[in-house]
């Protein structure tokens, strides 16, 4: 899933001001409220359409996946489906599925939750008919989901399908609570994936008669722990327990009543953490780390991450359609340096993929794979460009560095700026947009250089190079404009390779040509996570940063 | 006769005086403009608003010898960092080293510096730059475009008058922050990909060169002059009443030359002024879109760019975001008084000494 601070609006904090200080006083005695905030840019709780963090987080509260990942370890285990089993060629997989648990929905009229009936009026229960159906939305070209891909290459007949072939799936309802998936190749991580919010089931009645308002609050249907209560468009979202999830050893009912998510930047985040208006925020701005370690050492938690922040290039316009120019740029970045101004902890990155995901790829391992910082290579990279070309650098076309704006990339931006200015006399043009209209920029007409950052959706490295950079065009992730088929030749290679060392060595191959060989991105750090949540909630943290919610306590 | 009557009118321009000035020697009478001048000298307020001012384009101008750093070095190790005095100043910056403490003291940078090292003082000193040339080339567009439209329409009147003026209107019916924001973005989106030797292109390096100030001074100017046409027509539609005018169109003079003669001085005063009272809300507009993200490129400081990045950490550094907030403040105040005192000391009416 990507990740971004998003947006940039500030008359809303005091919208949302108020909105904090009429809540807070709503807040009843009996019912559990935690209040919450996001970074600005609506979510998307359609899980076949949703992409970032918090959308995902949302989804996963409301639609539990075939199977989950442990919290900790983020191991594979159960989730809707109580048990599965494989073939032994790895071909099929079938999924005993959980008995009725039922579809609910928000009624706004009677404010609470209420169970879904059929025309008939019989309770409308979660069956493996909705998952085909869900997982038929997802791949529906129509549907226009992004992570379609991602699911699509497992499934028979799902690449053809969503390339607009009428075809039939490899997904059956062998009864209401089996369901079979069948793949076209194996792979080990394939549990994870039929586990992930795009191949969740989909309450196919309520689509039909709401179309795209579907997901509004009253009319959303789900199964899981939490259900939408009401949905302010950029203002707030909040969930609400859902008194019918029948609760298993993995999912566990919910605890807190409400979450009240709000829409804030993160200062003004931290400044209601701070005035005690909220209960957890789940970013920091980064200049007030400092403060935060010595004033709140027991609400900050600094924790590890799932995302990698890098830059991206666009290798066909000038001048980083040229390997030695890219290659310059990515060894000129001090990455250590960008590290000691991020403050949060973060490891200076070598290879795209985390090295604490499968296979295990760590850039001390494979020192000649990955991309280093290195100022005098980066300026032999140069010298090499302008040999090439012919040029010099009074010729340079201007270069654009674009970010979505933040305070944060903007920071580290200016950094970088400043490090390509010194180690190689290059003047670049930093510019920022707000999330959504950066990710159409991204898609029509990259810059030279922009910002990314991506975060894993299952701990493989099938989940960062693989998803990423396996394809490309505007509908992909990979908005470089580089990807030879032999590139891609040795993603699948490694994708389905089960010996670990084998797919290890693969997997550096391929990232030491995507990072140093082609340069087609420069990563620069791993994430780590900075949380804060007040001393009286009783709370978990997610290793993959789904928190798991309905785990969750207060405890005044 | 006729050099009596000149002389009489109450906002004669020196340009009359100036020829007149050797028939009148025996006389008293002295030039408005050294009136204005005189009454201005004893505006307190004024006279401090001109000195602040003075002191700005001071610092701007010689910004490389006076600054301690340059605006874009960075120093990783002292960022965010504050001295001493600083931390005395504002409580909640405890120093390192005390319980709850967490700011690097450094006294090498008497303000602070920013999250990237970068020392406050000279970016503010840097900043002037900004903030002063949105001051004069804002009035200069508004100026040089306002008035000769304003003139034209009232001195001609009739349906060019009608015409030009519903265009003023028209442009006035933008809203012209929005209008703005939209010409920023829309300036910044077509220009930056430009092929090369295109306009576009062309246009886009300039805007390089000046830091990213090009495209703030045409969204100003697109927007500014509006005002100043009114009132100039208003002004000339009253001057062309008074006997003067009439006695110069009897002896056969050109229309250019009663513009530029007999009109364009006698309105100029009320137009100064008002163009001084609107100094404060270019500077404002710049800080405000270098604020939101739309104005010069960084690393070229702004303070409403360094405010925006000093807002990040109000709570915990707001040493960064005030500094740059007190310097646009004083320089606001400074050209607020300055027009005040301008006003009172050219408009006779008011007149009280």
């Amino acid at each position: 899933m990507r990740k971004s601070h998003k947006g940039f609006v500030f008359a809303l904090v005091l919208v949302v001001a108020l909105l904090l200080s009429s809540t807070s006083l709503i807040t009843a005695q009996e019912t559990k409220v935690l209040r919450t905030a996001y970074l600005p840019g609506d979510v998307i709780i359609d899980p076949a359409l949703g992409t970032w963090m918090n959308e995902i987080q949302l989804v996963n509260m409301m639609y539990i996946g075939l199977t989950t990942l442990h919290e900790t370890t983020v191991e594979i285990q159960p989730g809707f489906a109580t048990d599965w089993s494989v073939s032994d060629d790895g071909l099929v997989y079938t999924f005993n599925l959980l008995h009725d648990v039922p579809w609910v929905r928000y009624d706004m009229g009677a404010g609470e939750v209420v169970q879904v009936t059929d025309e008939n009026g019989n309770v409308r229960v979660v069956t493996a008919h909705d998952f085909v159906y869900g997982i038929n939305r997802t791949l529906d070209p129509d549907t226009g989901s992004q992570y379609a891909p991602t699911l699509a290459r497992w499934v028979v007949g799902g690449m053809e399908m969503l390339a607009g072939e009428d075809v039939e799936l490899g997904v059956a309802a062998l009864d209401d609570y089996t369901l079979e998936i069948r793949t076209p190749r194996p792979a080990g991580y394939l549990g994870m994936i039929y586990g992930m919010w795009m191949s969740r089931p989909h309450p196919q009645w309520a689509i039909e008669e709401y179309g795209d308002a579907w997901t509004e609050a009253g009319n959303i249907e789900t199964y899981g722990p939490y259900t939408v209560k009401s949905w302010e468009h950029d203002v707030q979202i909040t969930i609400t327990k859902n008194p019918f999830w029948p609760g298993t050893d993995y999912v566990p009912p919910a605890i807190i009543d409400d979450f009240e998510f709000v829409y804030l930047e993160d200062p003004a985040m931290l400044a209601a953490f701070e005035a005690g208006e909220l209960d957890w925020i789940p970013t920091v701005p980064l200049p007030d780390l400092d403060r935060m370690r010595v004033e709140y050492p027991d609400e900050l938690r600094i924790t590890s991450d799932i995302c990698t922040y890098y830059y991206g290039f666009n290798t066909i316009i000038e001048p980083t359609d040229n390997v030695h120019m890219r290659r310059a740029l990515s060894m000129a970045i001090d990455r250590a340096t960008v590290v000691a101004i991020s403050n949060g902890g973060q490891i200076p990155a070598g290879f795209f993929t985390r090295p604490d995901v499968a296979p295990g790829l760590k850039q001390e391992d494979y020192p000649d794979m990955a991309i280093w910082s290195d100022p005098e290579g980066a300026k032999a990279e140069l010298a090499l460009y302008f040999e090439e070309t012919g040029t010099t650098l009074e010729d340079l076309p201007p270069i654009t560095l674009m970010h979505n704006t933040s305070a944060a990339h903007a920071i580290i931006a200016q950094a970088v700026q400043q490090m390509w200015k010194e180690t190689l006399g290059i003047e670049v043009q930093i510019t920022s947009q707000d999330a959504q209209v950066f990710n159409e920029t991204l898609r029509r007409d990259a810059p030279a250089v922009y910002r990314a950052g991506w975060c894993y959706d299952y701990p493989d490295a099938s989940s960062f190079i693989g998803d990423v950079y396996r394809s490309v065009g505007p509908d992909s992730n990979n908005h470089t404009n580089w990807g030879p088929q032999e590139f891609f030749d040795l993603l699948d290679e490694a994708a389905v390779e089960t010996d670990t060392a084998v797919r290890r060595d693969l997997y550096a191959q391929a990232e030491g040509w995507l990072v140093n060989e082609a340069a087609a991105i420069a990563p620069i750090y791993y994430y780590t996570t900075q949380q804060m949540t007040q001393t009286y909630v009783d709370r978990t943290y997610d290793a993959a940063r789904l928190e798991k919610l309905n785990t969750w306590d207060i405890n005044r | 006769m006729s050099a009596t009557q000149i002389s009489e009118q109450p906002s004669t321009a020196s340009s009359h005086v100036l020829h007149l000035g050797k028939q009148l020697a025996d006389t008293t009478t002295r030039s408005p403009w050294i009136d204005a001048l005189r009454r201005l000298r004893r505006n307190r307020a004024a006279i401090v608003g001109l000195i602040v001012i003075v002191v700005n384009v001071i610092a701007a101008i010689f910004a490389p010898m006076i600054a301690p750093h340059h605006y874009e070095t960075q120093n990783i190790l002292a960022m965010n960092s504050a001295p001493q005095w600083v931390t005395d100043v504002f409580p909640k910056m405890v120093p390192t080293g005390e319980t709850g403490g967490y700011i690097r003291v450094n006294n090498d940078y008497i303000l602070g510096t920013d999250s990237l090292g970068r020392d406050l003082l000279s970016r503010i000193i840097y900043g002037a730059r900004i903030s002063l040339s949105v001051a004069f080339v804002g009035p200069f567009f508004s100026l040089l475009v306002g008035t000769v439209f304003g003139m034209i329409a009232g001195y001609t009147g009739g349906r060019v008058d009608n015409l030009m003026m519903r265009f003023v209107d028209i442009m006035y019916a933008f809203p012209t922050l929005l209008l703005v924001i939209l010409l920023m973005a829309f300036f910044r989106a077509s220009f930056t990909a430009g092929d090369e030797g295109s306009i576009a292109y062309r246009l886009n390096k300039i805007d390089s060169a000046f830091g990213g100030m090009l495209f703030i001074f045409i969204g100003i100017g697109l927007t500014s002059w509006m005002d100043t046409a009114r009132l100039a027509r208003a002004q000339v539609l009253s001057i062309r009443q008074q006997e003067y005018i009439d006695a110069a169109i009897s002896i056969g003079a050109r229309d250019t030359t009663i513009i530029f003669r007999h009109v364009l001085p006698n309105i100029l005063g009320p137009i100064v002024v008002a163009e001084s009272m609107a100094i404060p809300r270019y500077i404002s507009f710049e800080a405000f879109l270098s604020f939101i993200g739309l104005g010069v490129n960084p690393p070229t400081p702004s303070w409403g760019s360094m405010i925006a990045d000093g807002s990040n950490a109000l709570i915990s550094f707001p040493n960064q975001a005030i500094f740059p907030a007190l310097a646009l403040f004083f320089v606001m105040f400074a050209f607020n008084f300055l027009g005040d005192g301008l006003r009172d000391a050219l408009d006779p009416r008011s007149n009280k000494a």
